[in-house]
C-alpha cells in the first residue's frame, strides 16, 4: 500500500505527529504502525509531569529560565537551538493538549497547576495527579480516533527503505499472521521509543523498549547520536526495576547490606542515604560487587528499610510506594525491608536528527525517546521527556505535511520485501541452538556490570568484547515457536537483535568518551573535559555490520560553558 | 506459608492453526514468594515452553496489556501476586489461567480487542473541544479544580478490558456498549470543555446502549483501578432525562419503576413489559409470557399496595427533593 505519511510508533510522539498532519491536511493518507496498541505505549508510564513556563504558579518564570535550566541539566551537551525551540513551544503545546481534553490538574483560579521538579529553578511542571503520561497518551489516542487516523496495531518494523538518499517507506511484519507488508511513502516518522531495556532486569522500561527504530535506522544508513548516555535511578525494585522515589529515603529510609549495616556511612558519612543519585547508585553497585548484597533468583540486591518509620508515616506519606511494593515485590514496607537496586530508565541518545526532526535521508524523520535532537544532552531533566515527544511530534507532523505536496511516487521493490522474508526465514534455521533468554540475560548483566552507572576503560573494553561475542552467538539463536500466529517468540528474538546492535553503540561510545559528563561517569576520567569532549558522539553501521564511532560539534547559543553545580 | 514451592499453572491454550479447540496445558514450576503471575508466565515462556503466547508491556500496571483471567477473575497479570492467588485455588497450588472472556481468542491468552476499540469510536469517546480549531493552543480553558471531580476516577481507566470480560450483558449481546465505553462516554460528557454531550447521549440511549445494563456490578468488582463504573452508568442515564430523551424502552422502564413504587410501594410486574415496550413491542414477548404462564409464574395484574406505601412515597419524594437541590 502507498501512503502520504507512515508513522512508526503510536506513543505520544507518533500520535502527536499523526494528529498534527491530519489536522493540517485532512486529505492526507496516513498510516500509523505500532508493535503494541497505541494506549499500551510507554508514554503511559511517565508519572510526574511535563514542563512549560506557563508562569501560573511562579509568576516570574520565563521561557529563558526553562532554556537555561535545560542546557545546564544537559551538562552543556544539548543543542541550544533545539532547546530554545523546545522551551518556546512548551506553553503552546500544553495549552493545545489541554484544549483537546487532557485533564491537567488545576489551581484554584482555574489555570493549570504546576509543581517543583528536579533541576528546575521554578515551579514549572504541569501534571495530571500522578498519571500525567497516561492521560496525555489517552487524550492523543482519543483525538486520533476522532480524526479517523488509521492504525496498524501489532506490526513489527523490519526495515526502513530508501533509494538514492530518498525515503521510500518501511517494511513491517504483521504479528497476527506473520505476513510481511510494505508501506510505501515519501515521508516516514520514526517514533519508536527508547533503548534502555537492553539492561534487561536492571531497567525500569517496558518490555518493548528495545530500540527497534534505532537498529533499523542503522541498517538503513542513518546514524545514531550520544548513545552512551543512559540515565540510572538508584532505587529500582529488585524484580521489576520499577522506581521507588527518592521520597522514601527523604522520609528517613535506610539502605542495608547483608551484614545489616547502613553501608552509606562508608561512602557519604554525613549525607548518608540522601547523597546525590549517582553516588548512591555507585555505592549500591560496589556493595553488591563485593558480595555484600542479598541473593535471589531475580538477581542480587540490597534492602531499603522503612520499617522503623512506622505504619502511620508510611501510610500517610508513602502510600503509592507501599502499594507498588505489595503489588510487584509482594513485600509490605511496613513489615519488611524493600529489595532494591539501581535501574536504567531513560535513553538520552537515539536517531540523529536536527531541530526539524530530519535524519540524513530525505523524508525520514525521528522523534521522541528513540530520537536524539538533542535537547537532553548528557542528562535529561524530569518533566522534559513528555515535553520532547509533544513538541517534536508536532514539529515532525508539520514537516511531513509540507513535504507531502512536493514529492514523487515512492517505490519498494518485491526484492526488498523478499530480503526481509529471507531474514525472517533465516531466524528459523534448523541448526540454531542458542537461547534468546540466555543471551538477553547476559547482555543485561554485562551492560549493568561494564557499561552501567560507573564506567572504566577495563570494564568497558570487556563490555564491548562481550557484546561482540553475544552478537556472534545471536547468529545461531533458536526460534522454537514455528507458528505463524502471533509469534511472540519470533518478535522477542528480533527485539534482541535490535538491543545487541544498540548495545554495541552504548558500550563503544562509553569506551571512547574519556570524561565524565551528565549520566556518563568514568572512574578513570572523573571530570568533564570540554576541551576534548564537548561534542556529540555519532554511530554508523559499516557494510560489515560493525559500529563506527565519530563525532560532531554541539550547537551553542547565548549560554557559554559553565561548571554544573546545584 | 513457605517462601518457595512448586506451583502448577493450568493455562488454557489454543492455536487455531493446529488446535480444534482450546485445552489446558499444565506447567509445574518452582517459584518464590513475591513473584507476580506475569513473571511466572514469562518464566514459563523463557524456560519451559516458547510457544506460550501472552501479551505484556509496561509490567507496572499502567499499560493494560496483560489482562487475563486468573482463577476465574479478569485482572492484570503484572499486578497479581502468585502467593495471593494460592489462597483462591480450587485445587491446592494449582492456578488456572485463561484468556479474557467476551473476545475472540487469537492465540492462547491473546484476544482480539478490536471490537472494543470499534465501540469507543462508535460512541465518540473523545472530547469535541469548545475551543475552535484555529484557536487551539492560544489560551487555557478556565476549569476550577472541583469541575474535574466527576471525571478524576474515570480518567484512571487504562482500557485493560477486565470489565469488558466480566460483563454479563456483553456475554449475552456482543453489540452491547460495554462498561468501559459507558465510563469513557460519561468522562467526556462530564468534561466542561466538551461540546458533544447531546450527540453522544443520543447514541448512548439507543439499542445495545446504557439501558441494557442490569446492575450486576461485576464490572465494578473487576476494575483494576477501582473505578466506580456504576456511578458512570447511572450518571449517563440521569443525563438522558435531563436532556429529555425519555422515549426509549429503558427510560420508560425506569420511570415506570419510580411511578409504581411511588404509587403502591410495589412493582406492577404483569403490565411492566406492555408499559415499557408498547403494544407492538409486546408481540415479541408473547411466547415468553405463555411459557411463564405454563410454569405458573404470572404475577398478579393488580398487586396489592404494600402496607407502608405512604412511607415509601414520602421516602421517594424526599430523595427527589435532595437530588434537585444537588443539581
Amino acid at each position: 500500500m502507498t501512503y502520504d505519511i507512515v508513522i512508526v510508533g503510536a506513543g505520544g510522539g507518533g500520535m502527536y505527529a499523526a494528529l498534527e498532519a491530519i489536522r493540517r491536511n485532512p486529505a492526507l493518507k496516513i498510516a500509523v504502525i505500532s508493535k503494541v496498541y497505541p494506549t499500551r505505549s510507554h508514554t503511559s508510564a511517565a508519572q510526574g509531569g511535563v514542563n512549560a513556563a506557563l508562569a501560573n504558579k511562579h509568576k516570574d518564570d520565563t521561557i529563558d529560565l526553562h532554556i537555561f535550566d535545560t542546557i545546564k541539566g544537559s551538562d552543556y551537551l544539548g543543542d541550544q537551538d533545539s532547546i530554545t525551540y523546545l522551551c518556546e513551544q512548551a506553553p503552546i503545546l500544553i495549552r493545545e493538549l489541554e484544549n483537546l481534553g487532557a485533564p491537567f490538574s488545576r489551581l484554584e483560579d482555574g489555570s493549570i497547576a504546576q509543581r517543583p521538579f528536579g533541576g528546575a529553578s521554578r515551579h514549572r511542571c504541569c501534571y495530571c495527579a500522578d498519571k500525567t503520561g497516561h492521560t496525555v497518551l489517552q487524550t492523543l489516542f482519543e483525538q486520533c480516533m476522532r480524526y479517523g487516523i488509521q492504525f496498524f496495531n501489532e506490526y513489527y518494523l523490519l526495515s526502513i527503505e530508501e533509494n538514492d538518499g530518498k525515503c521510500q517507506g518501511v517494511i513491517a511484519l504483521n504479528l497476527r499472521d506473520s505476513k510481511i507488508h510494505k508501506f510505501e511513502a515519501n515521508s516516514v516518522i520514526l517514533a519508536t521509543g527508547g533503548y534502555a531495556k537492553m539492561y534487561w532486569h536492571k531497567s525500569s522500561n517496558a518490555a518493548g523498549l528495545t530500540g527497534d527504530g534505532g537498529a533499523a535506522a542503522l541498517r538503513a544508513g542513518i546514524p545514531l547520536k550520544d548513545m552512551e548516555f543512559v540515565q540510572f535511578h538508584p532505587t529500582g525494585l529488585r524484580k521489576s526495576g520499577l522506581l521507588v522515589t527518592e521520597g522514601a529515603r527523604g522520609e528517613g529510609g535506610y539502605l542495608i547490606n547483608n551484614k545489616g549495616e547502613r553501608f552509606m556511612s562508608k561512602y557519604a558519612p554525613e549525607k548518608m542515604e540522601l547523597g546525590p543519585r549517582d553516588l548512591v547508585s555507585r555505592s549500591i553497585e560496589i556493595e553488591i560487587r563485593e558480595g555484600l548484597g542479598f541473593e535471589s533468583t531475580a538477581g542480587q540486591f540490597i534492602k531499603l528499610d522503612l520499617t522503623h518509620l512506622g505504619a502511620e508515616l508510611i501510610m500517610q506519606r508513602l502510600p503509592q510506594i507501599r502499594e507498588l511494593c505489595i503489588y510487584f515485590e509482594g513485600v509490605d514496607p511496613i513489615l519488611e525491608p524493600i529489595p532494591v537496586r539501581p535501574t536504567a530508565h531513560y535513553s538520552m541518545g537515539g536517531i540523529d536528527v536536527n531541530t526539524s526532526c530530519e535524519t540524513n535521508i530525505e523524508g525520514i524523520y525521528a522523534v521522541g525517546e528513540g530520537a536524539c535532537v538533542s535537547v537532553h544532552g548528557a542528562n535529561r531533566l524530569g518533566g522534559n521527556s513528555l515535553l520532547d515527544i509533544l513538541v517534536f511530534g508536532k514539529r515532525a507532523g508539520m514537516e511531513v505535511v509540507e513535504r507531502a505536496s512536493k514529492s514523487g511516487q515512492p517505490k519498494i521493490s518485491d526484492s526488498q520485501v523478499e530480503d526481509q522474508q529471507k531474514y525472517i526465514d533465516g531466524l528459523f534455521g534448523k541448526t540454531h541452538h542458542e537461547r534468546y533468554d540466555v543471551i538477553r540475560e547476559e547482555l543485561g548483566t554485562t551492560l549493568g556490570e561494564n557499561a552501567g552507572i560507573y564506567r572504566t576503560k577495563d570494564a568497558l573494553t570487556k563490555g564491548v568484547a562481550d557484546v561482540y561475542e553475544l552478537r556472534e552467538r545471536f547468529k545461531k539463536v533458536k526460534v522454537a515457536d514455528h507458528s505463524r500466529l502471533f509469534n511472540t517468540n519470533l518478535m522477542q528474538v528480533m527485539e534482541l537483535g535490535s538491543m545487541l546492535d544498540l548495545a554495541l553503540c552504548v558500550a563503544k561510545g562509553a569506551l571512547a568518551r574519556e570524561e565524565s559528563r551528565g549520566s556518563h561517569s568514568r572512574i578513570d576520567f572523573p571530570t568533564r573535559d570540554d576541551k576534548n569532549w564537548h561534542k556529540h558522539s555519532i554511530f554508523k553501521m559499516t557494510a560489515e555490520g560493525d559500529i563506527a564511532v565519530s563525532d560532531k560539534p554541539v550547537t551553542m547559543g547565548k549560554h557559554e560553558l559553565q561548571e554544573r553545580t546545584y | 506459608m513457605e517462601d518457595r514451592k512448586q506451583i502448577t499453572f493450568n493455562v488454557l491454550c489454543f492455536n487455531p492453526e493446529v488446535d480444534e479447540k482450546a485445552y489446558f496445558k499444565s506447567y509445574d514450576v518452582v517459584l518464590e514468594k513475591g513473584i507476580t503471575v506475569l513473571r511466572a508466565l514469562n518464566y514459563i515462556k523463557d524456560h519451559v515452553d516458547q510457544t506460550l503466547t501472552h501479551r505484556f508491556f509496561c509490567q507496572a500496571g499502567i499499560c493494560g496489556s496483560c489482562a487475563i483471567r486468573i482463577n476465574g477473575v479478569s485482572k492484570l497479570a503484572c499486578t497479581t501476586q502468585v502467593w495471593d492467588e494460592l489462597e483462591t485455588c480450587k485445587t491446592k497450588d494449582q492456578i488456572i489461567v485463561e484468556p479474557l472472556n467476551n473476545f475472540k481468542v487469537i492465540r492462547d491468552l491473546v484476544v482480539d480487542i478490536d471490537p472494543m476499540i470499534a465501540k469507543l469510536k462508535k460512541y465518540k469517546s473523545w472530547v469535541v473541544p469548545m475551543v475552535k480549531d484555529e484557536d487551539l493552543g492560544k489560551k487555557e480553558c478556565d476549569v476550577k479544580p472541583e469541575e474535574f471531580e466527576p471525571i478524576n476516577a474515570a480518567t484512571d481507566c487504562i482500557l485493560c478490558a477486565s470489565c469488558y470480560s466480566e460483563c454479563t450483558i456483553t456475554e449475552a449481546d456482543r453489540h452491547y456498549i460495554s462498561p468501559l465505553v459507558i465510563l469513557r462516554a460519561y468522562r467526556m460528557n462530564m468534561d466542561t470543555r466538551d461540546t458533544a454531550g447531546e450527540e453522544r447521549t443520543r447514541l448512548l440511549q439507543e439499542d445495545h446502549g446504557i439501558w441494557d445494563c442490569t446492575h450486576c456490578y461485576r464490572c465494578v468488582e473487576a476494575c483494576v483501578k477501582n473505578i466506580p463504573i456504576m456511578e458512570a452508568i447511572q450518571g449517563v442515564r440521569h443525563e438522558t432525562f435531563e436532556r429529555g430523551m425519555t422515549n426509549t424502552a429503558g427510560a420508560r422502564h425506569a420511570k415506570i419503576f419510580l411511578d409504581d413504587v411511588k404509587g403502591g410501594g410495589r412493582l406492577k410486574e404483569a403490565t411492566l413489559p406492555l408499559r415499557t415496550l408498547g403494544p407492538i413491542g409486546m408481540i415479541g414477548m408473547i411466547p415468553f409470557a405463555l411459557k411463564m404462564g405454563a410454569k405458573g409464574r404470572v404475577p398478579p395484574i393488580f398487586p396489592h399496595k404494600v402496607s407502608t406505601h405512604r412511607e415509601v412515597k414520602t421516602l421517594v419524594e424526599q430523595v427527589e427533593k435532595e437530588s434537585k437541590k444537588k443539581d
